[in-house]
């Protein structure tokens, strides 16, 4: 069994970037990160082909419990002390509760998106790879990162991502960046 | 599958923008250097009114509640009118923020990074004044609902309570989306500093490394915080307003309150961003990223919300009119009489809010920053006295002409307004010389990406 290596390519033009994983996928190469100082769309169509993010089920879950904890909370205390009858209301009364389910299931459902993005997005992580901790990422470049890729492949890889306007491709631990002058 | 999309060329936002990712970071993240002594003077000045403010708070809870101006039948006054001011001025934030996001507009991204601030900073201000208004302020806790062996629960039926829900999860939802925002933000940070103040950003960043995986989740929850805060905003100050529209109190019993009220929240919103943003460019050198181009359409924003304000004024006079209901023509005509109590306080608030922003239809004025941070001041005041207006006039001269009674802010109400607001500077400045206050990623995403063209 072959073992694992790093491969990174740093690319400065966006269309650059776009061709390389083009090609990649096109070589059914998988397991690699891209890396952008910002969202392009560009990036998201060619690497989840229209597939929508999955935290749309944690809002939407999250917003029905916050809107059911809100008719709970309200329902269930004032049934438990119903002498409270302010201008003649029945005790559960849904008019009045209804600001209170409101709020509820805007905070529960934001407070689980929230939740969701960050179990998706694998964060807090400040234990990942060296490799894909390079600063230039959030700066102007974009990135092309494979943490385990088969060395088997790493030719074919590093051939690939090279003619596609890489400005830089490294393997190993070539592919920890330092700041000049940290 | 290498077609890259572009900006609109025609945007007027274009001649100011950067021309490089690169260039966005270096600009922003250049409020990290040592900072101005104009910048020193106005922490300074912040924490002289926080001290100010402090003392007249440990003098009322020495003391107790006597020392402020309010009393029968005056309960609500300054505390409660500059509580509903400060939850106003958090506004707009949310509305720069997440409606106009949805709606696509492109000038909110110089200014919404700094107005979300602004929401959060004005709503930690408005939470401070139920609590200094409690009095016994240990006791705050009973806001909320909290098992106990009486079985005795909050009334959910009450406008208080629906305030207390309104306003916590207001804040709550606020700073979620205010902090997801700034988490790529400030791994550039991260990533652009070293040593101690690496690893303080390094924490907050919670490993942001802008993966293909991280953007696309990321960016799928913005847009749900987005569709969560637009109705939000527009239900916080409604909300607010019931705590008044829902009593019986002439000159508050009137179903136009919620809108009345968040137009003129976003009014005063907007005008507080033109107040906080102008100062905030020149001593930090924003101006590429925040320039005429968006004080004018805040301008706009205003003069909209100012015309819905003034037919709102108009509208309280016809409907009491037309109730044919005398408690509440004598309300109105007592408010806007000269020489009554708080008549000065009524031409002030109309002066403020609906004659001054007029200066704001001439372009010339509009494109003025001189003129654009006078009107906008001015607006904040009448904002102020428009709440004045509302909560102490109409307590003050209610139902029974027995119980009629002048009430004026103490020394220690107007030292606690002092404060409040030095509070809410010291955070805002704060902010301005630690984090990103422009966002720089949504700015990246105006510059035209880097294409060679050539494959």
């Amino acid at each position: 069994m072959s073992s694992a290596v790093r491969i990174k390519a740093v690319y400065n033009h966006l269309d650059c970037l776009l061709t390389g994983i083009d090609r990649l996928k096109r070589a059914g190469f998988t397991g690699f990160d891209v890396q952008a100082p910002l969202p392009r769309h560009e990036i998201e169509e060619i690497m989840y082909e229209g597939r929508p993010s999955p935290v749309r089920w944690w809002t939407m879950t999250g917003a029905i419990v916050g809107m059911c904890a809100g008719f709970g909370i309200t329902s269930l205390t004032h049934s438990a002390w119903p002498m409270i009858n302010p201008g003649g209301k029945p005790t559960v009364a849904l008019v009045p509760f209804a600001v209170i389910m409101f709020e509820a299931t805007i905070l529960v459902g934001s407070l689980a998106t929230g939740l969701g993005m960050v179990v998706h997005c694998g964060l807090p992580a400040y234990f990942i790879d060296r490799s894909l901790q390079d600063p230039r990422m959030t700066d102007s470049s974009f990135g092309i990162t494979f943490t385990r890729a088969s060395a088997a492949q790493q030719e074919a890889i590093v051939e690939l991502l090279s003619k596609t306007g890489a400005v830089e491709v490294t393997t190993g631990n070539d592919t920890f960046y330092e700041v000049p002058n940290a | 599958m290498a077609n890259v999309e572009v900006i609109d060329p025609n945007d007027p936002g274009k001649p100011n923008r950067p021309a490089t990712y690169g260039e966005t970071n270096r600009d922003i993240i250049r409020v990290l250097l040592k900072p101005s002594v104009g910048y020193v003077l106005g922490v300074l000045l912040a924490l002289t009114g926080m001290i100010i403010g402090g003392y007249c708070w440990y003098l009322q809870i020495t003391w107790g509640m006597g020392v402020a101006g309010i009393t029968h039948p005056t309960m609500w006054g300054v505390y409660i009118v500059t509580f509903v001011f400060w939850v106003g001025i958090g506004h707009a934030g949310t509305l720069i923020s997440a409606i106009l996001y949805l709606v696509r507009s492109r000038w909110r991204t110089g200014v919404y990074r700094a107005s979300e601030a602004m929401t959060v900073f004005a709503v930690m201000t408005a939470l401070l004044f139920p609590v200094l208004h409690l009095g016994r302020c240990w006791q705050a806790y009973w806001f909320f609902p909290y098992p106990n062996q009486r079985q005795l629960w909050l009334n959910f039926k009450s406008p208080l309570m629906w305030d207390v829900f309104a306003i916590s999860t207001y804040f709550t939802v606020s700073v979620v989306f205010f902090y997801v925002g700034l988490v790529p933000d400030i791994a550039v940070f991260r990533d652009h500093s070293r040593g101690l103040v690496k690893k303080f950003y390094g924490v907050l960043a919670g490993g942001w490394r802008g993966t293909h995986r991280q953007w696309h989740h990321y960016m799928a929850a913005y847009g749900f915080f987005a569709a969560f805060a637009a109705p939000l905003v527009l239900s916080v100050h409604s909300v607010v307003s019931w705590d008044f529209a829902m009593a019986p109190t002439p000159g508050w019993h009137s179903t136009i309150f919620p809108p009345y009220f968040v137009a003129g929240a976003i009014f005063s919103g907007c005008a507080m961003v033109i107040s906080l943003l102008m100062p905030m460019s020149y001593l930090f050198d924003w101006h590429k990223y925040v320039n005429t181009w968006h004080y004018e359409n805040l301008a706009k924003m205003c003069l909209l919300t100012s015309g819905i304000l003034t037919y709102a004024y108009g509208m309280e006079y016809f409907v009491a009119w037309y109730s044919q209901n005398p408690y509440e023509q004598s309300i109105f005509v007592w408010r806007a009489t000269p020489s009554a109590d708080y008549g000065w306080a009524f031409y002030l608030m109309v002066f403020c809010n609906c004659v001054a922003p007029l200066a704001w239809y001439s372009k010339k004025l509009r494109n003025n920053h001189v003129a654009l941070f006078i009107v906008a001041a001015i607006i904040n005041v009448g904002m102020w006295f428009e709440r004045f207006n509302i909560i102490v006039s109409s307590l003050a001269h209610n139902f029974d002409p027995a119980a009629w009674w002048y009430y004026w802010p103490s020394n220690i109400e107007w030292g606690v307004l002092v404060g409040s607001t030095g509070w809410f500077f010291f955070w805002f400045l704060l902010f301005c010389k630690s984090f990103p206050a422009i966002a720089i990623t949504e700015i990246k995403e105006m510059v035209e990406p880097p294409v060679k063209g050539s494959l």
